[in-house]
């Protein structure tokens, strides 16, 4: 009965001492950039069977995906109550991570529907 | 399932349905020999509905953002033990009054 009750979410990163946010909780943060290459994940392929149903080809359809991803950035942050600092160490981490990750998914799709739609 | 997650089903179907009017649309300009030229309105309104459907599935689905403050409420580190071998009462503190708002953490 010696178990010590230590919850696993207690596991601190520090960063140098003149920072003004010395610990945040790794765990959380970890679970937070998931939730976000999930979402933008997601909205990647979405934006992908739109563009292609649109009609869309060349130039515009890569302008397309970079306005899906600044919406997605903005709905992040509003997810985020705009209140980034309790959430996330840097703004860079919520609006760029993983915006260009879901290029080729958004591509794949895109010409999958694209010919799918507009070809056969 | 949950809430969210049906609603992101709805828009793929949303998404589907409009492709499924697309390519009827296109066969019609076939049959026509016109030029594809833009989508009606109607179709290119269910892809809007659609995509704001499947956007708002995708933030809220995957969870909630958790804190990463180390003294917000959520994250509280310092908790009593509570196991009872450690569980001693005749030791010096008896001397202080006794705090009444330590909390367990649960």
């Amino acid at each position: 009965m010696v178990g010590h009750e230590d919850s696993g979410a207690s596991k601190k990163k520090s960063t140098d001492s003149s920072n003004d946010l010395p610990t945040f909780n790794a765990e959380n943060l970890q679970n937070n950039t998931k939730i976000i290459y999930y979402s933008r994940t997601f909205l990647s392929i979405i934006g992908g069977v739109i563009a292609g149903i649109l009609g869309y080809t060349g130039l515009t359809g890569f302008v397309f995906y970079f306005l899906i991803m600044a919406i997605t950035s903005l709905g992040l942050a509003a997810k985020a109550k705009f209140s980034i600092h309790s959430y996330f160490d840097c703004w860079n981490r919520l609006l760029l991570d993983g915006f260009l990750g879901g290029l080729l998914s958004y591509v794949l799709f895109w010409t999958f529907a694209y010919d799918i739609v507009h070809i056969f | 399932m949950s809430f969210g997650f049906m609603i992101g089903v709805f828009g793929v179907l949303i998404l589907a349905h409009a492709a499924y009017s697309t390519i009827q649309y296109r066969s019609l300009l076939k049959i026509l020999e016109e030029e594809f030229s833009g989508l009606p309105m109607n179709v290119v309104g269910e892809l809007l509905l659609g995509l704001v459907f499947c956007m708002w599935a995708a933030l809220t689905v995957p969870g909630k953002f958790l804190s990463i403050l180390p003294y917000s409420e959520e994250n509280r580190i310092v908790s009593l033990p509570d196991n009872l071998d450690f569980m001693v009462f005749n030791h010096r503190g008896k001397v202080f009054p006794s705090k009444m708002d330590l909390k367990l953490k649960r």
